[in-house]
């Protein structure tokens, strides 16, 4: 099912939960909707669904404008945050719940609980009552009675925010794998976690108060953030954002850090509006910056002397708190095996790879593109 | 939550349940008193220091229900089996009735809340600010001039309006506390309104309306002042009819009060004990939520 969402506005008493909001979703599409806590995912979705109603604006489902079609004939289903399992029912009949509103035959009701049960693991659990089930067992007893129906457009609430880590992990792949088993069916998912919006969806859309401030796939979200908010919400470890000064040095122009110059030539296409003096934030993504020892083969970037003041081992990787210069404090990764034997107070220089750098103006905090940047998808 | 928390008997230690003890029997004397006496013969139930070992009669029970004739032989229907009867009638209906439509009511103004929805509630509550004394003044004209006094209409529609308001309060906080994802769940599986409430809402809330049906039903079982001014000899209830038995040539008879309170306290105690699992839950309803 194509959905499309055209300048959809929403006010909750002083509250402006959207302020208009448009994108497209292709049918079959996995789209994610990412943003922090408060940015309007919630309610956008449940204006998809049809249980809120926008101030203005117009959903579309293939084409058709569907404000007047009550919830229960919109081909929607939803998976909430909470679950919302019915708590008087068993698990046979939360799942059976769509097909008998639908007045489906029991025998139809028995087959097709079963296959869905067999399909998420729950076959063991159909007699108990949602208080009984287990964090992961209660979700997939919710995504079970949002799929039974077959809807065209599923819309997922930030289904795994209240499931343990491990968990989440295991059902990211789930996610996947459902949505190729449900080819024809459109997904709309919403989370605040950026893991999950770039590991499962084809395109995000990042959505801060009440607007879409960029919709992309999600290496362009990571290498062409359009500003320092998604570029600051997607990555992890977050990206490090410099304040920076532009300045002509011997006739070059330079963007100079606390603790280093690099050359402004990339953007230069861009720059040359702005006057020596201006002030930007630079973006350096935490993988970015190495050792000045380990650069080797690769295009060298600035040189800088840093010193580490806190290290965070993950097992695989470790972050490293250091700080550069007199005091700018940058986070940086490196493979655990490179960072064995590196404790606090150790002290080396460090390179940029300037070809991962992002520019943002100040004062808008818009990106500053690169001579090369590709045209917006 | 630990619902899964197995609670060890006797884990408290000795002292605690001692305490325990004691104080339920403080509270549960006057009930045990009354039941002794129910079987006391009538110089045992008044004598003094009072006699905890004495010999049981069944007199007592046999006299509620049998008066006996003074000139001797045989004896008249006391009239109490109709005065139970009334009592379990119109307890029984006023209450279903003020339940069945308090819910009606109090899902209106939880989920379809009118301009000035709190007035509304407060409004309701005014009628049981006032003391049934002041309030008896108007409603016993009222019943006059419609010529309810006495009826079963009149007893049964005034403990309805009176049982409301408690009911509409009751269900309604009871409404108010359960999750609304649920309820948009259930409208995007396809319910309608009226099946979100029936399917949905209700079944979720049965069990604070079991504590609901309880406490109306105690306080209607035992309401005096009203029954004693509206209902006739058809209609009486039996905390009337037991006032009744007070006075007259003989004084008191100790024993024959006990049996009926004794027989009085029944219907309540097995309301109570077959709705006990839905009652512990309605009363604790909203607190042992996640």
């Amino acid at each position: 099912m194509q959905l499309t969402i055209s300048d959809v506005f929403k006010r909750f008493g002083s509250i402006e939960a959207l302020r208009g909001v448009n994108f497209d979703a292709e049918p079959g599409e996995f789209f994610a909707l990412l943003g922090p806590s408060g940015a309007g995912k919630t309610t956008l979705l449940r204006i998809i669904a049809g249980i809120e109603q926008a101030d203005r604006g117009r959903v579309l489902l293939d084409g058709r404008d569907v404000a007047d079609i009550p919830v229960r004939a919109r081909d929607t289903a939803m998976v909430f945050q909470t679950f919302a399992l019915y708590p008087h029912l068993s698990t046979f009949e939360n799942l059976a719940y769509p097909l008998r509103e639908a007045r489906i035959g029991s025998n139809e009701v028995k087959k097709r609980v079963g296959e869905i049960a067999e399909m998420l693991r729950l076959s063991h659990a159909l007699s108990r009552k949602p208080g009984t089930l287990s964090g992961g067992e209660q979700q997939r007893c919710a995504i079970g009675r949002a799929l039974i129906r077959r809807p065209r457009l599923l819309l997922l609430d930030e289904p795994l925010t209240n499931l343990d880590a491990k968990l989440r992990h295991d059902t990211r792949a789930e996610f996947k794998r459902l949505h190729r088993e449900l080819r024809d069916t459109t997904i709309i998912y919403a989370t605040p976690d950026q893991l999950e919006a770039l590991s499962m969806g084809r395109r995000i859309g990042v959505l801060r108060e009440g607007r879409i401030v960029q919709i992309g796939a999600p290496q362009r979200l990571y290498t062409e953030p359009l500003d320092e908010f998604v570029a600051s919400l997607v990555g992890d470890p977050p990206i490090n954002l410099i304040a920076a000064t532009l300045a002509d040095v011997g006739g070059n122009r330079t963007l100079q850090l606390p603790f280093v110059d690099i050359d402004a030539a990339p953007w230069e296409a861009t720059l040359s509006q702005y006057p020596s003096g201006a002030r930007f934030m630079v973006g350096v993504r935490p993988q970015a910056i190495a050792p000045a020892a380990d650069a080797g083969e690769a295009a060298p970037g600035p040189e800088f002397p840093a010193r580490v003041f806190l290290t965070e081992p993950l097992g695989d990787v470790t972050i490293l708190n250091i700080v550069a210069g007199a005091d700018q404090r940058l986070k940086m990764v490196l493979p655990q095996e490179r960072a064995y034997g590196i404790a606090k107070d150790a002290s080396f220089d460090c390179t940029l790879r300037n070809d991962e750098i992002c520019l943002f103006a100040q004062e808008t905090g818009m990106a500053i593109r690169r001579n090369w940047a590709s045209p917006t998808t | 939550m630990s619902k899964n928390r197995t609670h060890v008997i006797g884990k408290s230690g000795w002292r605690r349940t001692l305490g325990a003890a004691v104080v339920s029997a403080i509270y549960f004397f006057p009930v045990y008193y009354i039941l002794m006496t129910a079987f006391k013969t009538r110089p045992d139930a008044l004598a003094m220091p009072i006699k905890f070992l004495f010999t049981p009669t069944m007199d007592n029970f046999y006299s509620v229900f049998v008066r006996a004739d003074i000139q001797g032989g045989g004896g008249t229907d006391s009239g109490f089996s109709h005065y139970f009867f009334n009592s379990l009638f119109i307890g029984g209906t006023s209450v279903t009735l003020a339940l069945i439509m308090g819910t009606a009511a109090a899902y209106g103004f939880s989920r379809f809340p009118l301009r000035g929805n709190d007035t509304y509630l407060f409004i309701i509550l005014t009628t049981r600010m006032l003391p049934p004394i002041i309030a008896i003044i108007p409603i016993f004209v009222l019943f006059r001039v419609f010529g309810l006094s006495g009826s079963y209409t009149g007893i049964i529609a005034l403990y309805t309006a009176f049982n409301l308001p408690f009911s509409i309060w009751m269900a309604k906080s009871f409404f108010d506390d359960l999750d609304r994802d649920i309820e948009d769940a259930a409208r995007m599986d396809g319910s309608s309104e009226w099946r979100v409430f029936r399917k949905i809402c209700l079944p979720q809330v049965y069990g604070g309306l079991a504590a609901t049906f309880v406490f109306a039903v105690i306080l209607t079982w035992n309401e005096f002042l009203f029954a004693l001014m509206l209902t006739g000899t058809e209609t009486r209830t039996v905390p009337v009819a037991i006032a009744r038995t007070i006075g007259g040539q003989v004084g008191v008879d100790w024993g024959l009060m006990s049996a009926i309170e004794t027989l009085f306290i029944i219907p309540v105690v097995l309301v109570t004990f077959v709705l006990q699992n839905q009652l512990l839950r309605g009363v604790t309803f909203g607190t042992i939520r996640k």
